[in-house]
């Protein structure tokens, strides 16, 4: 073991050979070849037609003529983008599911912040059950989540019924479930250990002994904070801004559970342009308004990257 | 140095976003053990009637084994075919094999909706009808970057001597595979063929648009809930939660190579 582990045997295959072992070493370049093609070749076909094809040919479906429910012409037109971006009730439901989604996204983020901190620097042994707790809220079920909060929030649910019987209220209050806040709660509850997890795990390269240095040297907290582990953990805080915000503002089941009328998302009007009003090219060309949206929001998180402190 | 008592604020306050975090699950859990179906305290005693009446009912039980055949089938195909091609990329060096790489990982940060959609536009289009067999291909791609993370990190940390060793000694690449680089990589492959059931168990996002005749558990819940309040789903909740929970098995080998 000991003798392989020098670091010899890679130099003996390479050693410049004759021409019968160079044959040899292109017959063996070209099995190397097909050996890689066949390994990931499956991988790359699931991709093409699970995702990339069927993008494409959504892709496609935008620019065409609807003729009916589920029907189209294959005209080539925009119109279905002019829609999109021209039509006025679904302006303010795109800046609903906008504003919601990077509230979400910043309170997610900010509020990780002081968690991540504790689990990394305050805790030694509660570390890993901390981490552990956190995974094991970020795999129970989202579906159980949503319709818990549901029941929390409902007029006949377990907030009201204690707010009712503390005489707190007399009446039930009706504006905690379905609207946008509702939907709100339920986003944090769901992407916070999300974000806890890529925040803490931007720290764990971290020394603790940086930040005492900060401290010694005179800086107060909010200046270690501002200089040393937030450009630090830029990454992560990148990371988790922009994968809350792609998720909750594309989500559609949660404001349909939630949300009630002035709580409805983006995602909600095109799932109904698929499902019940079957205008594909209309739900495909505000698809893409959307997706273009995501883009330009993570290449502008991105730039944040660079941070080095204020 | 004086010392004073401190208020450890960083310790109450994580503890509170704990409680945050896990008290809706566990009302729903305690709900689903209650005798009436109301949802509110205070509880009017334990019983076991809502589970009774989901395992009696056939929309449940049907669901749960279409969840289960789904999510069987979904974790066999990701393993293989994820496992493959993290060899495949980590062991190799090609032309584009950075870009193949990020491009596996796109579909965990694309909105299930998306994804949903371009494939109930694509099933049409080509004619095939929306089934478990449908389902499964939306999950297939769903969970795959999920397993690719998780065998990638493994075998990014692997002693690539180990196989150089045994290939020198004259096994033949699927004996080194079979014999050196299988039995150390399976504990994290088995991790993460875990996570890839339990988020498949759970998907709802891409399923509503790639569902047929046939429902999955979460897409029977979601129904179920979106028409009233019906205390069985407290009960059927809880047993998407212990589906979920699967993983925990495999939770701390997991944490340890995703924190790599």
């Amino acid at each position: 073991m000991q003798a392989l582990q020098t670091g010899k045997t890679p130099g003996l295959r390479s050693r410049p050979s004759s021409r019968p072992r160079a044959a040899g070493r292109l017959r063996a370049r070209t099995r190397r070849r097909l050996a890689i093609i066949a390994l990931v070749g499956p991988a790359i076909v699931l991709l093409l037609g699970a995702l990339f094809v069927p993008a494409l040919n959504l892709l496609v479906k935008s620019v065409v003529e609807s003729t009916g429910y589920g029907q189209v012409a294959y005209h080539f037109t925009f119109s279905n983008y002019v829609s999109a971006v021209s039509t006025p009730g679904y302006l303010t439901v795109a800046f609903n599911a906008f504003g919601i989604g990077a509230l979400a996204a910043v309170i997610c983020t900010a509020a990780s912040y002081p968690i991540a901190y504790f689990i990394n620097f305050r805790l030694r042994r509660g570390k890993n059950l901390a981490l552990f707790l956190v995974v094991a809220s970020l795999f129970s079920s989202y579906l159980v989540r949503l319709y818990a909060w549901y029941t929390i929030l409902g007029i006949h649910g377990v907030l009201n019924d204690a707010l009712v019987r503390l005489g707190v209220v007399k009446q039930p209050l009706l504006f905690l479930l379905f609207n946008r806040w509702a939907v709100l709660i339920a986003f944090v509850n769901i992407f916070l250990p999300y974000t806890i997890l890529m925040i803490s795990s931007a720290m764990q390269n971290i020394q603790k002994d940086l930040l005492e240095a900060a401290r010694v040297l005179g800086a107060s907290p909010l200046r270690t904070f501002s200089r040393v582990l937030l450009p630090l953990t830029m990454t992560g805080a990148v990371g988790a801004l922009a994968y809350t915000f792609i998720l909750s503002s594309g989500d559609y089941i949660t404001p349909a559970l939630l949300g009630g009328l002035n709580g409805e998302f983006v995602g909600q009007i095109v799932s109904n342009q698929f499902i019940a009003l079957g205008d594909v090219p209309l739900g495909a060309a505000i698809s893409f308004v959307m997706l273009a949206v995501f883009l330009v929001v993570y290449f502008a998180l991105t730039r944040l990257e660079r941070f080095k402190g204020i | 140095m004086r010392r004073r008592f401190k208020v450890p604020w960083l310790g109450a306050y994580t503890l509170l976003v704990f409680a945050f975090l896990f008290a809706p699950i566990a009302l729903v859990v305690l709900f689903s053990f209650n005798k009436t179906a109301s949802l509110t305290f205070p509880f009017h005693g334990f019983s076991l009637r809502w589970y009774r009446y989901i395992f009696t009912s056939p929309t449940y039980t049907s669901a749960a084994l279409s969840s289960l055949q789904v999510g069987l089938t979904t974790l066999v195909v990701v393993a293989i075919v994820g496992t493959m091609a993290a060899l495949g990329i980590t062991r190799n060096e090609f032309p584009g094999r950075r870009v193949l790489r990020s491009v596996l990982f796109a579909p965990a940060a694309l909105p299930g909706l998306f994804t949903g959609i371009a494939l109930l536009t694509f099933f049409v289009q080509l004619h095939v009808p929306l089934s478990l067999w449908t389902v499964t291909a939306g999950h297939v791609i769903y969970t795959l970057p999920y397993f690719f993370l998780v065998a990638n990190s493994r075998l990014n940390r692997f002693d690539v001597l180990l196989e150089e060793s045994a290939r020198d000694l004259g096994a033949s690449p699927w004996q080194t595979f079979r014999k050196v680089t299988l039995p150390i990589i399976a504990p994290t492959l088995i991790a993460g063929a875990l996570v890839v059931f339990s988020l498949s168990w759970d998907e709802v996002y891409i399923t509503f648009f790639t569902v047929g005749s046939r429902s999955t558990l979460p897409i029977v819940v979601y129904s179920t809930v979106r028409q009233a309040v019906d205390p069985s789903v407290n009960a059927i909740s809880a047993l998407l939660l212990a589906g979920s929970l699967v993983f925990i098995f495999g939770i701390r080998r997991f944490l340890a190579d995703v924190q790599q």
